[in-house]
């Protein structure tokens, strides 16, 4: 009689486990976002955004918020001014760590504007918006008469046999900052072809009549041209969408104004760029498409920034 | 007996007078007790300017009596002392104007600098804790970052004007003198007029010949009147006086001026000094209606922001000069020495 009660309480116990564990998955796959809904959250904020309404977003009570590195209350800043949205727009995603990130095209007062933007989510909530915002007055060079589409090497695929790990990925990119730093595209894992475009201007290579001549992306870091970017620091690396071979890098370039001038091989004594004339930094989103494990193509959102100015997230 | 009786009275007058301003000066130890005032007068803080600027063109500050929690920003941000216009800085320039608080053992210094040899405008704040240097705040106006002026730093302006208005440099008769909470007060009746400004204000706090300078240059026409001909329908315009731009409703652009701190609180020559930060949100409060009942659309078209330092001379409760250096920076930038809230609120600090 004893032994019968046991198995009847084991039982019992048991199944009230099953039902607990059950619970728990079924609200775990409520929970999870994939990239699917990571890329609906991007379409949601940018439709809120547009409508200066962040009452329709599904936000978590202490969502953060910045815009060009500075901390906001959501509805401030490209909230209030947004218009319309151009046709271009370019998300990426890493559900693993429930992260997106997008670029697009904004109307603003008449003008066009080039967004990046990162989400980060946790229980279908938004919790972290992060956004650069390069218009006219705030960047020296912009030009979105080309952004109408994302270029198709960044919606391509990756076959999964082929998908570096995330760590190789962020590894390769840390390596073009590295050659910046040191003046050395020897030492950055360049696809012969790589193409860099930054606020919609393409600036690698550069063409024959450029001050540099014709140069690949690696021939030109190795001119020393750069050298003025003292240091690319903070670096983070909030998106990895290793599905499409993507790395989104956030970091800051920081120009203490020390060195305008370099001795370019070939070409004698040249005058750096204009963000080497005094101290400044520059906030970049840049997102980096990797295939065959080699830097294939570079897109950058930069946004001039006072020296050494907090990005919001460190 | 003519002359026992003229001698009480100018005694009975001084004594009047010194009372006020022992009165002032004991309202103003109970609000902000300091005890440096005794040990950093006046030169004594514009000594440590210079020994300031004397190391940064030198690009050493090992010779500078920096407390071991110094703190610095340049432009908002907090970087290492020797950082930033630490290695840039080539040489200084002629304009030069030191605002000076004892009480608060605090001095501002307006003036020009070289930078790799470009004229740059610079704003300075000390911070003297026991004959050391507690907090350093810098502004530093160069080619490229204003741009509504891209190539105009404003220092040459400065230069040319020589000087700050030698009424700035005036001191205010005793018996006329105000406390640091009146003297802030009148002076934060500026920003809270302009702060989507509608024209509809009480703006007689500005004296009949209020006039304006801004990184070098006249901002207003000397009298609270039109010059000539008439102001375009949706900017007001340097042909106005203080008091006309603010009547015109037309600076309704300004939508937010925060984080305004006080720093600087002379009452001996009327002189109050706030770092603060103008915003344009450029929303929807681009449309707005004048007074006479037009509507207009104006201002900035993407959000973006001044960091300003403004000075004012107060006589009488009425401003009669200002002077401002600024640039533009990020919206809604914080200046490195508010919490995000202090920065973001509208409320004056002091």
């Amino acid at each position: 009689m004893r032994a019968r009660l046991l198995i009847v309480c084991l039982c019992g116990s048991l199944l009230l486990t099953c039902v607990a564990i059950s619970d728990r998955n079924a609200l775990a796959a409520d929970e999870s976002c994939d990239r699917a809904c990571l890329t609906g959250m991007v379409d949601q904020y940018l439709v809120a955004m547009v409508a200066h309404d962040p009452s329709k977003l599904p936000l978590a009570k202490d969502v953060k918020f910045t815009e060009d590195g500075v901390p906001l209350q959501l509805g401030d800043g490209l909230w209030a001014t947004a218009g319309g949205l151009g046709t271009y727009k370019l998300y990426f995603a890493e559900p693993e760590s429930d992260a997106v990130g997008a670029y697009a095209v904004v109307q603003e007062n008449g003008s066009a504007a080039i967004l990046a933007l990162r989400l980060k989510v946790a229980k279908r909530r938004i919790t972290e918006i992060e956004t650069l915002v390069a218009r006219k007055p705030t960047t020296s060079f912009l030009n979105t008469d080309n952004l109408t589409e994302p270029r198709p090497i960044f919606l391509e695929t990756v076959p999964p046999a082929d998908r570096p790990s995330r760590q190789e990925m962020v590894s390769m990119v840390g390596k073009y900052f590295d050659g910046i730093e040191q003046g050395n595209g020897d030492i950055v894992p360049f696809d012969p072809d790589c193409i860099r475009i930054e606020n919609g201007i393409q600036t690698c290579p550069s063409s024959a009549s450029s001050p540099l001549g014709a140069l690949s992306c690696g021939a030109q870091l190795s001119t020393k041209i750069f050298t003025y970017i003292q240091s690319v620091s903070p670096r983070r690396f909030p998106v990895v969408d290793r599905e499409r071979g993507l790395v989104l890098a956030v970091v800051r370039f920081n120009h203490p104004g020390t060195q305008q001038t370099v001795e370019v091989p070939g070409r004698g004594k040249m005058t750096m760029g204009r963000y080497s004339q005094w101290p400044n930094s520059t906030q970049i989103a840049e997102l980096f498409k990797i295939k065959d494990r080699k830097i294939k193509e570079i897109t950058a959102v930069i946004v001039t920034a006072a020296y050494k100015a907090p990005m919001g997230w460190e | 007996m003519r002359r026992k009786i003229t001698v009480i009275a100018t005694a009975a007058v001084f004594l009047l007078a010194a009372g006020i301003e022992e009165s002032s000066r004991l309202r103003t130890f109970a609000a902000k007790p300091n005890a440096v005032e005794a040990s950093c007068d006046g030169a004594c803080l514009n000594r440590f300017v210079d020994q300031y600027l004397d190391a940064v063109v030198a690009h050493d500050p090992s010779g500078l009596p920096l407390k071991k929690t110094v703190k610095f920003t340049e432009d908002g941000q907090r970087l290492d002392v020797g950082d930033g216009f630490w290695r840039t800085a080539t040489a200084r320039g002629t304009y030069k104007y030191y605002m000076d608080d004892p009480v608060a053992g605090q001095v501002v210094f307006f003036g020009t600098m070289r930078e790799a040899g470009n004229p740059v405008s610079l704003v300075l704040r000390l911070k003297i804790e026991e004959k050391q240097i507690a907090e350093i705040e810098t502004i530093v106006v160069r080619t490229g970052m204003n741009s509504s002026r891209p190539a105009d730093t404003g220092a040459e302006s400065f230069e040319k004007l020589g000087g700050p208005d030698p009424l700035f440099l005036e001191e205010i008769p005793p018996a006329e003198r105000v406390s640091r909470d009146e003297l802030a007060r009148t002076a934060n009746k500026y920003f809270s007029g302009m702060q989507l400004n509608d024209g509809k204000g009480d703006y007689s706090f500005f004296a009949d010949d209020c006039s304006r300078i801004e990184n070098g240059q006249q901002a207003t026409q000397g009298r609270n009147t039109m010059a000539s001909g008439s102001a375009p329908a949706n900017s007001y315009t340097v042909m106005q006086g203080c008091r006309a731009q603010f009547q015109s409703g037309l600076i309704h652009f300004v939508t937010r001026i925060r984080d305004r701190r006080f720093v600087v609180l002379d009452t001996v020559h009327g002189v109050a000094l706030a770092f603060t930060f103008f915003d344009h949100a450029a929303g929807n409060t681009r449309t707005f209606q004048t007074p006479d009942g037009k509507t207009v659309t104006a201002g900035p078209t993407n959000p973006w922001t001044w960091e300003i330092a403004e000075a004012f001379k107060v006589e009488n409760g009425k401003i009669r000069r200002i002077l401002a250096i600024f640039q533009r920076c990020p919206y809604g930038m914080n200046s490195g020495w508010s919490s995000w809230e202090d920065g973001m609120s509208d409320k004056a600090r002091w």
